[in-house]
Protein backbone atom coordinates (compact mmCIF):
# COMPACT_ATOMS: atom_id res chain seq x y z
CA UNK A 1 0.00 0.00 0.00
CA UNK A 2 1.09 3.53 -0.68
CA UNK A 3 0.06 6.59 1.19
CA UNK A 4 -1.73 8.92 -1.15
CA UNK A 5 -0.07 12.31 -0.91
CA UNK A 6 -3.22 13.96 -2.19
CA UNK A 7 -6.18 12.10 -0.72
CA UNK A 8 -8.74 14.81 -1.39
CA UNK A 9 -8.45 14.65 -5.17
CA UNK A 10 -9.41 11.22 -6.42
CA UNK A 11 -9.14 12.27 -10.07
CA UNK A 12 -5.45 12.92 -9.75
CA UNK A 13 -4.66 9.52 -8.33
CA UNK A 14 -4.97 7.56 -11.50
CA UNK A 15 -2.94 9.92 -13.63
CA UNK A 16 -0.18 10.23 -11.14
CA UNK A 17 0.25 6.57 -10.40
CA UNK A 18 -0.47 5.05 -13.76
CA UNK A 19 2.02 7.29 -15.51
CA UNK A 20 4.69 6.16 -13.12
CA UNK A 21 3.86 2.51 -13.65
CA UNK A 22 6.46 1.73 -16.28
CA UNK A 23 9.28 3.23 -14.25
CA UNK A 24 8.03 1.43 -11.16
CA UNK A 25 8.09 -1.90 -12.93
CA UNK A 26 11.62 -1.41 -14.14
CA UNK A 27 12.88 -1.02 -10.61
CA UNK A 28 10.78 -3.67 -8.90
CA UNK A 29 10.81 -7.41 -9.33
CA UNK A 30 7.62 -8.54 -11.05
CA UNK A 31 6.89 -11.11 -8.40
CA UNK A 32 7.29 -8.64 -5.58
CA UNK A 33 5.07 -6.17 -7.37
CA UNK A 34 2.40 -8.76 -7.96
CA UNK A 35 2.62 -9.94 -4.40
CA UNK A 36 2.08 -6.44 -3.16
CA UNK A 37 -0.95 -6.09 -5.40
CA UNK A 38 -2.43 -9.40 -4.49
CA UNK A 39 -2.66 -8.24 -0.96
CA UNK A 40 -3.60 -4.68 -1.65
CA UNK A 41 -6.37 -4.60 -4.19
CA UNK A 42 -9.78 -4.51 -2.58
CA UNK A 43 -13.06 -5.32 -4.31
CA UNK A 44 -14.88 -2.11 -3.71
CA UNK A 45 -13.81 1.41 -4.25
CA UNK A 46 -14.26 2.14 -0.58
CA UNK A 47 -10.67 2.59 0.36
CA UNK A 48 -9.88 4.46 3.54
CA UNK A 49 -8.93 8.06 2.78
CA UNK A 50 -5.26 8.51 2.20
CA UNK A 51 -4.55 4.90 1.34
CA UNK A 52 -4.52 3.57 -2.21
CA UNK A 53 -3.27 0.40 -3.77
CA UNK A 54 -0.07 0.53 -5.79
CA UNK A 55 0.14 1.86 -9.31
CA UNK A 56 -0.90 -1.20 -11.26
CA UNK A 57 -4.31 -1.26 -9.67
CA UNK A 58 -5.30 1.60 -11.93
CA UNK A 59 -4.38 -0.32 -15.04
CA UNK A 60 -6.56 -3.29 -14.16
CA UNK A 61 -9.54 -0.97 -14.63
CA UNK A 62 -10.74 -1.64 -11.09
CA UNK A 63 -11.14 2.07 -10.35
CA UNK A 64 -13.52 2.31 -13.30
CA UNK A 65 -15.91 -0.08 -11.59
CA UNK A 66 -17.29 2.93 -9.75
CA UNK A 67 -19.16 3.65 -12.99
CA UNK A 68 -20.79 0.22 -12.95
CA UNK A 69 -23.84 -0.61 -10.84
CA UNK A 70 -24.60 -3.89 -9.11
CA UNK A 71 -22.04 -6.03 -10.95
CA UNK A 72 -20.48 -9.08 -9.31
CA UNK A 73 -16.69 -8.90 -9.54
CA UNK A 74 -15.25 -12.34 -10.26
CA UNK A 75 -11.65 -11.16 -10.28
CA UNK A 76 -9.76 -7.90 -9.95
CA UNK A 77 -6.63 -8.72 -11.98
CA UNK A 78 -7.55 -9.32 -14.69
CA UNK A 79 -10.81 -7.47 -14.09
CA UNK A 80 -13.89 -9.57 -14.76
CA UNK A 81 -17.40 -8.77 -13.59
CA UNK A 82 -20.84 -10.07 -14.45
CA UNK A 83 -24.35 -8.71 -14.13
CA UNK A 84 -27.19 -10.23 -12.10
CA UNK A 85 -29.98 -11.23 -14.50
CA UNK A 86 -32.54 -8.77 -13.10
CA UNK A 87 -30.23 -5.86 -13.97
CA UNK A 88 -30.29 -6.84 -17.64
CA UNK A 89 -33.94 -5.90 -18.16
CA UNK A 90 -33.29 -2.94 -20.49
CA UNK A 91 -33.79 -3.46 -24.21
CA UNK A 92 -30.54 -1.57 -24.76
CA UNK A 93 -28.00 -2.47 -22.10
CA UNK A 94 -26.71 0.72 -20.48
CA UNK A 95 -23.02 1.16 -19.68
CA UNK A 96 -23.48 0.61 -15.97
CA UNK A 97 -25.03 -2.81 -16.57
CA UNK A 98 -22.65 -4.20 -19.18
CA UNK A 99 -20.35 -7.01 -18.05
CA UNK A 100 -16.58 -6.54 -18.03
CA UNK A 101 -14.23 -9.14 -19.47
CA UNK A 102 -10.56 -8.20 -19.49
CA UNK A 103 -7.85 -10.59 -20.62
CA UNK A 104 -5.07 -8.18 -19.74
CA UNK A 105 -4.66 -4.68 -18.40
CA UNK A 106 -6.41 -1.55 -19.66
CA UNK A 107 -4.03 0.32 -22.00
CA UNK A 108 -2.97 3.82 -21.03
CA UNK A 109 -4.50 5.30 -24.20
CA UNK A 110 -7.91 4.02 -23.10
CA UNK A 111 -7.49 5.23 -19.53
CA UNK A 112 -6.60 8.66 -20.85
CA UNK A 113 -9.30 8.54 -23.58
CA UNK A 114 -6.53 9.63 -25.90
CA UNK A 115 -6.99 8.57 -29.52
CA UNK A 116 -4.50 11.03 -30.95
CA UNK A 117 -2.64 9.50 -33.91
CA UNK A 118 -4.61 6.25 -33.55
CA UNK A 119 -4.63 4.24 -36.75
CA UNK A 120 -6.20 1.00 -37.86
CA UNK A 121 -4.07 -1.09 -40.17
CA UNK A 122 -5.65 -3.53 -42.61
CA UNK A 123 -3.01 -5.77 -44.13
CA UNK A 124 -2.20 -9.33 -45.09
CA UNK A 125 -4.15 -10.96 -47.90
CA UNK A 126 -5.43 -7.68 -49.41
CA UNK A 127 -4.65 -5.87 -52.65
CA UNK A 128 -4.35 -2.43 -51.03
CA UNK A 129 -3.24 -2.41 -47.41
CA UNK A 130 -4.91 0.45 -45.52
CA UNK A 131 -3.90 2.63 -42.66
CA UNK A 132 -7.00 4.45 -41.48
CA UNK A 133 -7.46 7.15 -38.89
CA UNK A 134 -10.68 7.24 -36.92
CA UNK A 135 -11.75 10.22 -39.04
CA UNK A 136 -11.06 8.17 -42.18
CA UNK A 137 -13.35 5.44 -40.88
CA UNK A 138 -16.10 7.91 -40.03
CA UNK A 139 -15.92 9.79 -43.33
CA UNK A 140 -15.07 7.18 -45.95
CA UNK A 141 -17.55 4.44 -45.05
CA UNK A 142 -21.26 4.33 -44.34
CA UNK A 143 -21.89 4.74 -40.63
CA UNK A 144 -24.19 2.17 -39.08
CA UNK A 145 -25.86 1.92 -35.69
CA UNK A 146 -27.27 -1.35 -34.44
CA UNK A 147 -28.05 -3.27 -31.28
CA UNK A 148 -25.75 -6.26 -31.14
CA UNK A 149 -25.51 -8.88 -28.42
CA UNK A 150 -22.07 -9.56 -27.04
CA UNK A 151 -21.72 -12.64 -24.88
CA UNK A 152 -18.59 -14.09 -23.34
CA UNK A 153 -17.89 -17.60 -24.69
CA UNK A 154 -17.63 -18.77 -21.08
CA UNK A 155 -20.99 -17.38 -19.96
CA UNK A 156 -22.63 -20.25 -18.01
CA UNK A 157 -19.31 -21.95 -17.22
CA UNK A 158 -20.27 -22.15 -13.54
CA UNK A 159 -22.91 -24.77 -14.35
CA UNK A 160 -20.58 -27.39 -15.80
CA UNK A 161 -19.76 -30.32 -13.57
CA UNK A 162 -17.00 -31.22 -12.99
CA UNK A 163 -15.81 -27.63 -12.97
CA UNK A 164 -13.94 -26.22 -15.94
CA UNK A 165 -11.14 -23.70 -15.73
CA UNK A 166 -11.66 -19.99 -16.13
CA UNK A 167 -13.90 -17.32 -14.69
CA UNK A 168 -17.01 -18.90 -13.26
CA UNK A 169 -19.59 -16.82 -15.11
CA UNK A 170 -23.20 -17.68 -14.31
CA UNK A 171 -25.72 -15.95 -16.61
CA UNK A 172 -24.62 -12.32 -16.70
CA UNK A 173 -21.68 -12.15 -19.11
CA UNK A 174 -23.98 -10.86 -21.82
CA UNK A 175 -25.47 -7.58 -22.94
CA UNK A 176 -27.02 -5.83 -25.91
CA UNK A 177 -25.84 -2.25 -26.23
CA UNK A 178 -26.27 -0.11 -29.33
CA UNK A 179 -23.03 0.19 -31.28
CA UNK A 180 -22.04 2.75 -33.92
CA UNK A 181 -19.33 2.19 -36.48
CA UNK A 182 -18.73 0.94 -39.99
CA UNK A 183 -19.18 -2.46 -41.57
CA UNK A 184 -15.98 -4.44 -41.61
CA UNK A 185 -17.13 -5.80 -44.98
CA UNK A 186 -17.10 -2.25 -46.46
CA UNK A 187 -13.56 -1.68 -45.24
CA UNK A 188 -12.39 -5.02 -46.57
CA UNK A 189 -13.98 -4.29 -49.95
CA UNK A 190 -11.95 -1.10 -50.16
CA UNK A 191 -8.80 -3.00 -49.24
CA UNK A 192 -9.65 -5.61 -51.85
CA UNK A 193 -9.58 -9.16 -50.55
CA UNK A 194 -7.27 -11.55 -52.31
CA UNK A 195 -8.58 -14.99 -53.21
CA UNK A 196 -6.28 -16.37 -50.53
CA UNK A 197 -8.08 -14.49 -47.73
CA UNK A 198 -9.80 -16.88 -45.32
CA UNK A 199 -9.71 -15.42 -41.80
CA UNK A 200 -9.31 -12.18 -39.88
CA UNK A 201 -6.75 -11.69 -37.09
CA UNK A 202 -7.47 -8.86 -34.65
CA UNK A 203 -4.82 -6.91 -32.73
CA UNK A 204 -4.87 -4.30 -29.99
CA UNK A 205 -2.65 -2.37 -27.64
CA UNK A 206 -3.73 -3.75 -24.28
CA UNK A 207 -1.05 -4.89 -21.87
CA UNK A 208 -0.29 -8.48 -20.91
CA UNK A 209 -0.82 -9.39 -17.25
CA UNK A 210 2.86 -10.20 -16.95
CA UNK A 211 3.65 -6.59 -17.84
CA UNK A 212 5.62 -7.81 -20.88
CA UNK A 213 4.80 -5.18 -23.48
CA UNK A 214 5.85 -7.44 -26.34
CA UNK A 215 3.36 -10.11 -25.43
CA UNK A 216 -0.05 -10.40 -27.11
CA UNK A 217 -2.91 -10.40 -24.61
CA UNK A 218 -5.42 -11.89 -27.00
CA UNK A 219 -5.70 -11.93 -30.77
CA UNK A 220 -8.68 -13.73 -32.19
CA UNK A 221 -10.60 -13.48 -35.43
CA UNK A 222 -13.41 -14.80 -37.61
CA UNK A 223 -13.80 -16.46 -40.99
CA UNK A 224 -13.91 -14.06 -43.95
CA UNK A 225 -17.31 -15.50 -44.95
CA UNK A 226 -18.71 -14.52 -41.52
CA UNK A 227 -17.42 -10.95 -41.52
CA UNK A 228 -18.45 -10.37 -45.14
CA UNK A 229 -22.10 -10.99 -44.21
CA UNK A 230 -22.15 -7.34 -43.19
CA UNK A 231 -23.22 -7.60 -39.55
CA UNK A 232 -19.68 -7.36 -38.19
CA UNK A 233 -18.66 -3.78 -37.47
CA UNK A 234 -15.73 -1.71 -36.36
CA UNK A 235 -17.28 0.42 -33.63
CA UNK A 236 -16.18 3.66 -32.01
CA UNK A 237 -19.31 4.36 -29.98
CA UNK A 238 -21.60 2.51 -27.60
CA UNK A 239 -25.02 3.91 -26.75
CA UNK A 240 -24.10 7.17 -28.47
CA UNK A 241 -20.94 7.73 -26.43
CA UNK A 242 -17.31 7.13 -27.39
CA UNK A 243 -16.23 3.65 -26.30
CA UNK A 244 -15.21 3.60 -22.65
CA UNK A 245 -11.87 2.45 -21.31
CA UNK A 246 -13.32 -0.87 -20.15
CA UNK A 247 -15.06 -1.62 -23.43
CA UNK A 248 -12.35 -0.89 -25.96
CA UNK A 249 -11.64 2.81 -26.52
CA UNK A 250 -11.12 4.02 -29.17
CA UNK A 251 -12.07 1.21 -31.60
CA UNK A 252 -13.29 -2.34 -31.33
CA UNK A 253 -14.70 -5.08 -33.47
CA UNK A 254 -18.16 -6.48 -32.84
CA UNK A 255 -18.63 -9.93 -34.40
CA UNK A 256 -22.25 -10.60 -33.47
CA UNK A 257 -23.18 -14.20 -32.77
CA UNK A 258 -19.62 -15.22 -31.99
CA UNK A 259 -18.06 -15.46 -28.53
CA UNK A 260 -17.21 -11.90 -27.53
CA UNK A 261 -13.50 -12.70 -27.52
CA UNK A 262 -13.67 -12.32 -31.31
CA UNK A 263 -14.87 -8.74 -30.73
CA UNK A 264 -11.40 -7.34 -30.05
CA UNK A 265 -11.18 -4.20 -27.92
CA UNK A 266 -8.53 -1.46 -28.35
CA UNK A 267 -8.33 -2.45 -32.02
CA UNK A 268 -5.36 -1.19 -34.07
CA UNK A 269 -4.86 -3.86 -36.73
CA UNK A 270 -6.77 -6.45 -38.70
CA UNK A 271 -4.46 -8.90 -40.37
CA UNK A 272 -6.16 -10.83 -43.17
CA UNK A 273 -4.89 -14.38 -42.99
CA UNK A 274 -4.57 -17.14 -45.59
CA UNK A 275 -5.46 -19.72 -42.94
CA UNK A 276 -7.38 -19.94 -39.66
CA UNK A 277 -5.87 -17.25 -37.45
CA UNK A 278 -3.42 -18.57 -34.85
CA UNK A 279 -3.02 -15.56 -32.55
CA UNK A 280 -3.15 -15.67 -28.75
CA UNK A 281 -6.16 -17.63 -27.50
CA UNK A 282 -7.08 -18.94 -30.95
CA UNK A 283 -5.17 -22.17 -30.38
CA UNK A 284 -4.87 -24.89 -27.74
CA UNK A 285 -8.05 -25.21 -25.69
CA UNK A 286 -8.96 -21.52 -25.78
CA UNK A 287 -12.43 -20.82 -27.18
CA UNK A 288 -12.49 -24.33 -28.63
CA UNK A 289 -14.81 -27.31 -28.27
CA UNK A 290 -14.12 -31.00 -28.77
CA UNK A 291 -14.88 -32.08 -32.35
CA UNK A 292 -17.08 -34.85 -30.91
CA UNK A 293 -19.11 -35.13 -27.68
CA UNK A 294 -17.09 -36.25 -24.65
CA UNK A 295 -17.94 -37.57 -21.19
CA UNK A 296 -17.73 -35.02 -18.36
CA UNK A 297 -14.14 -34.58 -17.17
CA UNK A 298 -12.49 -35.94 -20.32
CA UNK A 299 -9.22 -34.43 -21.44
CA UNK A 300 -9.26 -33.99 -25.19
CA UNK A 301 -6.14 -33.91 -27.41
CA UNK A 302 -5.50 -30.43 -28.82
CA UNK A 303 -5.72 -31.80 -32.34
CA UNK A 304 -9.36 -32.75 -31.66
CA UNK A 305 -10.40 -29.27 -30.52
CA UNK A 306 -12.18 -26.96 -32.97
CA UNK A 307 -12.86 -23.23 -32.83
CA UNK A 308 -16.15 -22.18 -31.25
CA UNK A 309 -18.07 -20.09 -33.78
CA UNK A 310 -21.81 -19.41 -33.36
CA UNK A 311 -23.01 -19.10 -29.77
CA UNK A 312 -26.05 -21.29 -29.05
CA UNK A 313 -29.71 -20.29 -28.65
CA UNK A 314 -30.22 -18.71 -25.22
CA UNK A 315 -32.55 -16.64 -23.07
CA UNK A 316 -32.70 -15.09 -19.61
CA UNK A 317 -35.43 -14.01 -17.23
CA UNK A 318 -34.80 -10.38 -16.35
CA UNK A 319 -38.04 -9.68 -14.49
CA UNK A 320 -38.97 -10.33 -11.76
CA UNK A 321 -35.78 -10.76 -9.73
CA UNK A 322 -35.33 -14.29 -8.49
CA UNK A 323 -36.95 -14.83 -5.09
CA UNK A 324 -39.66 -12.22 -5.59
CA UNK A 325 -42.92 -12.61 -3.68
CA UNK A 326 -46.09 -12.54 -5.80
CA UNK A 327 -49.80 -13.14 -5.26
CA UNK A 328 -51.19 -16.60 -5.92
CA UNK A 329 -54.06 -16.85 -8.45
CA UNK A 330 -53.21 -13.48 -10.00
CA UNK A 331 -51.51 -12.87 -13.34
CA UNK A 332 -47.86 -11.95 -13.10
CA UNK A 333 -45.79 -10.73 -16.01
CA UNK A 334 -42.50 -12.54 -16.46
CA UNK A 335 -40.13 -11.24 -19.12
CA UNK A 336 -36.61 -11.30 -20.48
CA UNK A 337 -34.57 -11.54 -23.66
CA UNK A 338 -33.73 -14.27 -26.15
CA UNK A 339 -30.86 -14.38 -28.65
CA UNK A 340 -29.03 -16.81 -30.87
CA UNK A 341 -25.59 -16.90 -32.49
CA UNK A 342 -27.24 -17.73 -35.79
CA UNK A 343 -29.60 -14.78 -35.41
CA UNK A 344 -32.73 -16.89 -35.75
CA UNK A 345 -34.68 -17.05 -32.49
CA UNK A 346 -38.01 -18.69 -33.35
CA UNK A 347 -40.09 -19.25 -30.23
CA UNK A 348 -39.98 -18.77 -26.48
CA UNK A 349 -41.60 -20.87 -23.75
CA UNK A 350 -41.79 -20.77 -19.96
CA UNK A 351 -42.66 -23.39 -17.37
CA UNK A 352 -43.73 -22.84 -13.77
CA UNK A 353 -43.87 -26.56 -12.92
CA UNK A 354 -40.25 -27.67 -13.34
CA UNK A 355 -40.60 -28.32 -17.04
CA UNK A 356 -43.65 -30.58 -16.91
CA UNK A 357 -45.79 -28.19 -18.95
CA UNK A 358 -44.75 -25.21 -21.05
CA UNK A 359 -46.61 -22.14 -22.17
CA UNK A 360 -45.63 -20.04 -25.15
CA UNK A 361 -44.41 -16.52 -24.49
CA UNK A 362 -44.80 -13.62 -26.87
CA UNK A 363 -41.61 -12.84 -28.72
CA UNK A 364 -41.11 -9.30 -30.02
CA UNK A 365 -39.26 -8.80 -33.30
CA UNK A 366 -35.56 -7.95 -33.17
CA UNK A 367 -34.68 -4.26 -33.60
CA UNK A 368 -32.13 -5.54 -36.12
CA UNK A 369 -30.39 -8.82 -36.87
CA UNK A 370 -28.42 -10.05 -33.83
CA UNK A 371 -30.21 -7.77 -31.35
CA UNK A 372 -31.71 -9.70 -28.47
CA UNK A 373 -35.47 -10.03 -28.53
CA UNK A 374 -37.89 -9.17 -25.76
CA UNK A 375 -40.17 -11.98 -24.61
CA UNK A 376 -43.09 -11.74 -22.18
CA UNK A 377 -45.40 -14.24 -20.56
CA UNK A 378 -48.23 -13.90 -18.07
CA UNK A 379 -48.13 -16.68 -15.52
CA UNK A 380 -50.66 -17.49 -12.82
CA UNK A 381 -49.47 -19.48 -9.84
CA UNK A 382 -52.33 -21.73 -8.63
CA UNK A 383 -51.79 -21.56 -4.88
CA UNK A 384 -49.34 -20.27 -2.31
CA UNK A 385 -45.90 -21.82 -2.23
CA UNK A 386 -42.56 -22.04 -4.02
CA UNK A 387 -42.34 -21.94 -7.81
CA UNK A 388 -39.60 -21.77 -10.36
CA UNK A 389 -39.91 -20.10 -13.73
CA UNK A 390 -37.85 -21.95 -16.34
CA UNK A 391 -37.20 -20.16 -19.63
CA UNK A 392 -36.54 -21.92 -22.93
CA UNK A 393 -35.87 -20.35 -26.31
CA UNK A 394 -35.93 -22.33 -29.56
CA UNK A 395 -34.15 -21.37 -32.76
CA UNK A 396 -35.32 -21.62 -36.36
CA UNK A 397 -33.75 -25.05 -36.69
CA UNK A 398 -35.81 -26.43 -33.82
CA UNK A 399 -32.88 -26.44 -31.41
CA UNK A 400 -33.79 -25.31 -27.90
CA UNK A 401 -32.08 -24.79 -24.56
CA UNK A 402 -31.50 -27.87 -22.38
CA UNK A 403 -32.72 -28.04 -18.74
CA UNK A 404 -29.23 -29.11 -17.65
CA UNK A 405 -25.84 -28.12 -18.98
CA UNK A 406 -25.26 -29.22 -22.56
CA UNK A 407 -22.38 -31.49 -23.51
CA UNK A 408 -19.39 -30.93 -21.24
CA UNK A 409 -16.22 -29.45 -22.72
CA UNK A 410 -12.80 -28.94 -21.10
CA UNK A 411 -12.94 -25.15 -20.90
CA UNK A 412 -16.64 -24.75 -20.22
CA UNK A 413 -17.84 -22.79 -23.24
CA UNK A 414 -21.25 -22.25 -24.81
CA UNK A 415 -23.42 -23.31 -21.88
CA UNK A 416 -27.00 -22.43 -22.79
CA UNK A 417 -28.72 -24.17 -19.87
CA UNK A 418 -32.25 -22.87 -19.23
CA UNK A 419 -32.32 -19.93 -16.84
CA UNK A 420 -34.52 -20.42 -13.78
CA UNK A 421 -35.80 -17.96 -11.22
CA UNK A 422 -37.76 -18.57 -8.04
CA UNK A 423 -41.14 -17.00 -7.31
CA UNK A 424 -42.79 -17.23 -3.92
CA UNK A 425 -46.58 -17.03 -4.11
CA UNK A 426 -48.53 -15.77 -1.13
CA UNK A 427 -52.17 -16.61 -0.47
CA UNK B 1 -38.60 -9.24 -1.31
CA UNK B 2 -36.63 -12.21 -0.27
CA UNK B 3 -37.67 -12.66 3.36
CA UNK B 4 -39.65 -15.88 2.92
CA UNK B 5 -37.65 -19.08 2.96
CA UNK B 6 -34.61 -17.19 4.22
CA UNK B 7 -33.26 -20.31 5.77
CA UNK B 8 -29.61 -20.77 6.64
CA UNK B 9 -27.44 -21.02 3.58
CA UNK B 10 -24.67 -23.11 5.03
CA UNK B 11 -25.05 -25.58 2.20
CA UNK B 12 -21.47 -26.76 2.34
CA UNK B 13 -22.60 -30.06 0.87
CA UNK B 14 -22.49 -28.66 -2.66
CA UNK B 15 -18.80 -29.39 -3.06
CA UNK B 16 -19.16 -32.97 -1.87
CA UNK B 17 -21.17 -33.71 -4.99
CA UNK B 18 -18.02 -33.33 -7.06
CA UNK B 19 -16.58 -36.47 -5.51
CA UNK B 20 -19.45 -38.50 -6.91
CA UNK B 21 -18.72 -37.44 -10.47
CA UNK B 22 -16.54 -40.40 -11.15
CA UNK B 23 -13.96 -39.12 -13.57
CA UNK B 24 -12.97 -41.66 -16.13
CA UNK B 25 -15.20 -44.17 -14.39
CA UNK B 26 -15.28 -47.41 -16.33
CA UNK B 27 -19.05 -47.22 -16.69
CA UNK B 28 -20.15 -43.61 -16.68
CA UNK B 29 -23.65 -43.11 -15.33
CA UNK B 30 -25.09 -39.65 -15.90
CA UNK B 31 -27.63 -40.17 -13.13
CA UNK B 32 -24.85 -40.13 -10.54
CA UNK B 33 -24.36 -36.47 -11.32
CA UNK B 34 -27.96 -35.86 -10.29
CA UNK B 35 -27.99 -37.92 -7.11
CA UNK B 36 -28.35 -36.15 -3.80
CA UNK B 37 -28.36 -32.74 -5.40
CA UNK B 38 -28.46 -30.08 -2.71
CA UNK B 39 -30.78 -27.10 -2.71
CA UNK B 40 -27.99 -24.71 -3.61
CA UNK B 41 -26.34 -21.94 -1.68
CA UNK B 42 -29.38 -19.69 -2.09
CA UNK B 43 -32.77 -21.41 -2.00
CA UNK B 44 -34.26 -18.36 -3.66
CA UNK B 45 -31.93 -18.59 -6.64
CA UNK B 46 -32.46 -21.99 -8.29
CA UNK B 47 -29.36 -21.51 -10.46
CA UNK B 48 -27.13 -21.92 -7.40
CA UNK B 49 -28.16 -25.59 -7.17
CA UNK B 50 -26.76 -26.17 -10.65
CA UNK B 51 -23.30 -24.79 -10.00
CA UNK B 52 -20.10 -26.76 -9.64
CA UNK B 53 -18.97 -24.93 -6.55
CA UNK B 54 -20.43 -23.40 -3.44
CA UNK B 55 -21.22 -19.71 -3.48
CA UNK B 56 -18.50 -17.41 -2.28
CA UNK B 57 -18.31 -17.20 1.46
CA UNK B 58 -19.48 -20.67 2.38
CA UNK B 59 -16.00 -22.17 2.39
CA UNK B 60 -14.23 -19.92 4.88
CA UNK B 61 -12.31 -16.79 4.14
CA UNK B 62 -8.77 -18.12 3.75
CA UNK B 63 -5.67 -16.24 4.75
CA UNK B 64 -6.03 -12.52 4.03
CA UNK B 65 -2.24 -12.20 3.93
CA UNK B 66 -2.28 -14.62 0.99
CA UNK B 67 -5.10 -13.04 -0.97
CA UNK B 68 -7.64 -15.31 0.71
CA UNK B 69 -5.94 -18.59 -0.24
CA UNK B 70 -6.54 -21.23 2.43
CA UNK B 71 -3.54 -22.01 4.64
CA UNK B 72 -1.75 -25.27 4.03
CA UNK B 73 1.48 -26.72 2.65
CA UNK B 74 2.44 -24.69 -0.42
CA UNK B 75 0.04 -21.80 0.18
CA UNK B 76 2.81 -19.20 0.31
CA UNK B 77 4.71 -20.57 -2.69
CA UNK B 78 1.46 -20.63 -4.65
CA UNK B 79 0.64 -17.07 -3.72
CA UNK B 80 3.97 -15.59 -4.77
CA UNK B 81 4.14 -17.65 -7.97
CA UNK B 82 0.66 -16.73 -9.17
CA UNK B 83 0.18 -13.10 -8.22
CA UNK B 84 3.10 -12.05 -10.37
CA UNK B 85 0.49 -12.04 -13.13
CA UNK B 86 -3.01 -12.32 -11.70
CA UNK B 87 -4.82 -11.95 -8.41
CA UNK B 88 -5.92 -14.90 -6.30
CA UNK B 89 -9.58 -14.42 -7.26
CA UNK B 90 -9.25 -16.51 -10.41
CA UNK B 91 -7.57 -19.31 -8.43
CA UNK B 92 -10.27 -19.39 -5.79
CA UNK B 93 -12.98 -19.82 -8.44
CA UNK B 94 -11.56 -23.08 -9.79
CA UNK B 95 -12.88 -26.60 -9.14
CA UNK B 96 -11.08 -28.60 -11.81
CA UNK B 97 -9.43 -31.96 -12.38
CA UNK B 98 -5.79 -32.74 -11.55
CA UNK B 99 -5.09 -33.15 -15.22
CA UNK B 100 -6.54 -29.73 -15.95
CA UNK B 101 -4.19 -28.16 -13.35
CA UNK B 102 -1.22 -29.79 -15.12
CA UNK B 103 -2.50 -28.47 -18.46
CA UNK B 104 -3.01 -24.99 -17.04
CA UNK B 105 0.53 -24.98 -15.65
CA UNK B 106 1.96 -25.87 -19.07
CA UNK B 107 -0.24 -23.26 -20.76
CA UNK B 108 0.89 -20.55 -18.36
CA UNK B 109 4.55 -21.39 -18.90
CA UNK B 110 4.40 -21.87 -22.66
CA UNK B 111 1.80 -19.30 -23.70
CA UNK B 112 1.59 -16.76 -20.90
CA UNK B 113 5.25 -16.28 -20.08
CA UNK B 114 5.13 -17.60 -16.52
CA UNK B 115 8.57 -18.03 -14.99
CA UNK B 116 8.84 -21.67 -13.99
CA UNK B 117 10.23 -22.32 -10.51
CA UNK B 118 12.46 -25.28 -9.62
CA UNK B 119 10.93 -28.78 -9.83
CA UNK B 120 10.39 -29.09 -6.09
CA UNK B 121 8.49 -25.79 -5.84
CA UNK B 122 6.43 -26.67 -8.91
CA UNK B 123 5.42 -29.93 -7.25
CA UNK B 124 4.51 -28.19 -4.01
CA UNK B 125 2.37 -25.60 -5.82
CA UNK B 126 0.56 -28.10 -8.03
CA UNK B 127 -0.16 -30.30 -5.03
CA UNK B 128 -1.56 -27.32 -3.19
CA UNK B 129 -3.78 -26.35 -6.13
CA UNK B 130 -5.00 -29.91 -6.67
CA UNK B 131 -5.74 -30.26 -2.97
CA UNK B 132 -7.64 -27.04 -2.51
CA UNK B 133 -9.25 -26.25 -5.87
CA UNK B 134 -10.30 -29.61 -7.18
CA UNK B 135 -13.31 -31.25 -8.75
CA UNK B 136 -11.90 -34.59 -7.70
CA UNK B 137 -11.72 -34.29 -3.93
Amino acid sequence: MLVDPNPTDPQSRGDQYSSSRRAFMKTTGLTALGALLGMAVPFERNLPAGIIPVALAQDTGMDLMSGKKGLVVLGDRPLNAEVPAHLLDDDITPYEHLFVRMNGLVPQTALDQNAENWTLTIDGEVENPLELTIDDLKSRFENVTSRLVIECGGNGRAFFQPGTSGNQWTVGAVGCPEWTGVRLSDVLKEAGLKKTAVYTGHYSNDVHLSGDEEKEVISRGAPIAKVMEGDTIIAWAMNGEPLSALHGFPLRVIVPGYPASASQKYLNRIWIRDKEHDGAKMTGDSYRLPAYPVAPGTEVPESDMVVLTNMPIKSIVTFPETGTEVKAREQVEVRGHAWCGKGNVATMHVSVDFGQTWQEATLEPAANRFAWQRWRANVTLPQHGYYEVWARATDGDGISQPPLSPVWNPRGYANNIQHRIALVATA
Amino acid sequence: MKHLFAMGTGAVAVLALGAGLALAAPEPDPMTALAGRPAGADPLDPMTALMARPEEGTGGEGNVELGGLPDGPGAEDTFYQCVACHSTEIIKQQRVTDHRWDELWTWMVEKQGMAEPDEETKKVILTYLKTNFSSER
